[in-house]
């Protein structure tokens, strides 16, 4: 018991300094979106705690007329409509992924559809770095005109997420055994009827985990939606970031709201899917 | 469970045709399955690639007046090729990449260890404190980008912080617009987003070791240093393996961090593999300048995705205390439920 104690107040001293490393960004944000203009970035003197309160950072973001909103009067444009892009992006991308890659992912692990390389092949798609692929999908989607509209954002989302939806379905899919789709059509199911009166029914809580995985990385992408749209079909991501170098200054407290608005989807998202976050980052390899 | 003696014949003799009634064959359901996946595949990969072979081989540029078909007037072979193998800028951002992935990764698998070590005993809160340490992994990169655009200011709270703790004067580090520093800021985002996840998949592979030989050892005498060496570290070799591969493979691709914290510069002090692209593309708008060296980075990765790609594989075939399982484990556990179910009857 005595030896014990100099061990925990290590573990506790340690728990807390890298907590307090790790925590402290979103602090600062966090409160941040809470603060009123003059104390986003004061000259010399630093707020660490909101000395007012004020909730006006988060209706000036959204476009909510108020008595101090400059977006009102000097911006047209709030982040309502890129959020609403983000979402129906974001959304739309995943069910596309979800639609195509739910199918090969069963092909993959049930028949082994496209023979043992195919999934690998999904996997290297994921080692390429995005912007080396947009290059030339960039000469496409201005060609087919799909540049700068949700659609073409909605394609290329779902392109993009593609392999995890195979990786982690396939994955999901193993664990259903095979016999509940051979016991389905000896019942006079089709293949088809087996998939989805037997499969898919016991793979629904992977399939809710794949999807509320695969729109957080939609709703995370910046790179795709920075160079492969413009006005019309602008994400709340690099909405955020052309606040950074608008002309008006530092608009920090805006910036930290809209922030904070950007992160709960995945936030709340990621901790109930927290079980199979490592299974998805890791394409299925660990499965825990 | 009457349906086992209907199943039965069934794996016994798992080639033969099952009766489906108006169903279609295996093979011709398999190939319908991927088929809308490999359509995807071709629509994204295939014919973009060939047009960045095309475009690769000349000077190109929308700005040139011919559309992207007419692109041949401007042919010139490999010389993009060349001036990019020649071009200091290309290697810069290549060894800076190389080195951003092997700090950050190096830097996040110690930390998330010593995370994940410090959380393998049960303690109180570690639950919740669990999930406070995975938070910095939810946020959107973008949104990361700018908190630390924020802290790093030079009157930014980072600064002012250590004025108020270290000795001396006012401290005015230039964290962003100093070119040796600023890669280092970079990095600190990279770290702080995606040690949670190192300290998540380690955490998991440390709650799975297997408990009796853990405290065989230590019943034994071995010190905490050789349990870490002769007993953890083996056993783990699988996950940490995985974990170097995944991390490996995104910072390669680093982009979000260095575009929002400094826009790839001062000059080009943060200008990745992915940022040097962008600048090619957007910037100088040299689209078949930009799409040689595209091609030559496609070579690159698929040569080292190809080692790559190995441990993902063995760990999907490996079988480790049932912590890492694929296919095969699987099928090995189908074959003795098989077996378990023949001799119940």
């Amino acid at each position: 018991m005595l030896q014990a104690w100099p061990k925990r107040i290590g573990r506790w001293l340690a728990i807390l300094l890298l907590g307090g490393c790790f925590g402290f960004p979103l602090y600062w944000t966090l409160t941040m979106a809470f603060k009123p203009e003059d104390e986003w970035n004061p000259p010399g003197k630093v707020f660490w705690w909101p000395g007012h309160w004020t909730v006006s950072n988060f209706t000036n973001i959204l476009g909510i007329q108020g008595e101090t909103s400059i977006f009102a009067t000097g911006r047209s444009k709030s982040a309502l409509t890129p959020i609403e892009h983000s979402l129906i992006a974001a959304g739309l991308g995943t069910l596309l992924a979800l639609a195509v890659g739910v199918f090969a992912a069963y092909g993959i692990a049930r028949f082994r559809a496209g023979g043992r390389m195919l999934p690998f092949q999904i996997l290297q798609l994921r080692m390429f770095p995005p912007i080396a692929i947009i290059i030339p999908l960039l000469f496409m989607w201005v060609y087919l005109g799909l540049w700068d509209t949700l659609q073409g954002l909605i394609i290329l989302y779902a392109a993009v997420t593609f392999p995890f939806v195979v990786w982690l379905m396939r994955s999901f899919f193993q664990e259903v055994p095979r016999e509940v789709s051979e016991a389905a059509i000896v019942d006079g199911c089709t293949q088809w009827g087996a998939f989805f009166k037997a499969v898919l029914p016991q793979a629904k809580g992977g399939l809710a985990a794949t999807a509320l995985f695969v729109f957080i990385l939609n709703w995370s992408d910046f790179l795709i939606a920075l160079v492969m749209t413009q006005d019309h079909a602008k994400t709340a991501p690099v909405y955020l970031q052309s606040l950074q170098s608008g002309a008006s200054g530092q608009e920090y407290g805006n910036q930290a709201a809209l922030a904070m608005i950007l992160i709960m989807p995945p936030a709340i998202f990621g901790l109930a899917i927290q079980r199979y976050l490592v299974r998805g980052l890791t394409f299925g390899a660990i499965k825990r | 469970m009457e349906a086992h003696t209907t199943e039965l014949p069934v794996r016994q003799a798992p080639k033969r045709r099952l009766p489906d009634l108006g169903g279609r064959s295996e093979g011709a359901v398999s190939r319908l399955l991927i088929a809308p996946g490999q359509l995807l595949m071709l629509f994204i990969v295939a014919f973009p690639a060939a047009v960045a072979i095309y475009i690769g081989f000349t000077e190109w540029t929308p700005t040139s007046g011919d559309n992207v078909w007419g692109a041949y007037h401007y042919w010139h072979w490999f010389d993009g090729y060349w001036e990019a193998l020649r071009s200091g800028g290309f290697w810069h951002s290549v060894w800076l990449t190389l080195l951003i992935t092997v700090v950050c990764v190096g830097v996040e698998f110690l930390l998330g260890f010593l995370l994940a070590l410090l959380f393998l005993k049960e303690f109180r809160g570690r639950g919740l404190l669990t999930l406070f340490f995975l938070l910095p992994m939810m946020v959107v990169p973008a949104v990361s980008g700018f908190i630390f655009f924020m802290l790093f200011q030079v009157d930014g709270p980072v600064n002012q912080g250590l004025t108020a703790i270290l000795p001396g004067g006012v401290i005015h580090v230039h964290w962003l617009d100093d070119p040796s520093l600023a890669k280092w800021s970079v990095m600190t985002v990279d770290i702080w987003q995606w040690t949670p996840l190192m300290f998540l998949i380690l955490l998991s592979g440390l709650v799975a070791l297997p408990e009796d030989q853990m405290n065989q050892a230590r019943i034994l005498g071995a010190s905490f240093w050789h349990q870490f060496r002769y007993l953890i570290l083996p056993m783990m070799k699988p996950i940490i393996l995985i974990a170097l591969i995944i991390r490996a493979i995104e910072t390669f691709k680093l982009f979000d961090s260095a575009f929002l914290l400094t826009g790839g510069g001062p000059g080009d002090a943060t200008q990745t593999i992915s940022v040097y692209l962008y600048r090619q593309v957007i910037i100088n708008a040299r689209w078949g300048y930009a799409s040689a060296v595209a091609i030559i980075i496609l070579i690159f990765v698929s040569a080292a995705g190809a080692f790559a790609v190995r441990p993902i594989e063995q760990a999907q075939e490996e079988t480790l205390e049932g912590l890492v399982g694929g296919e095969e484990q699987v099928a090995a556990q189908r074959v003795e439920e098989a077996i378990a179910a023949e001799a119940r009857i």
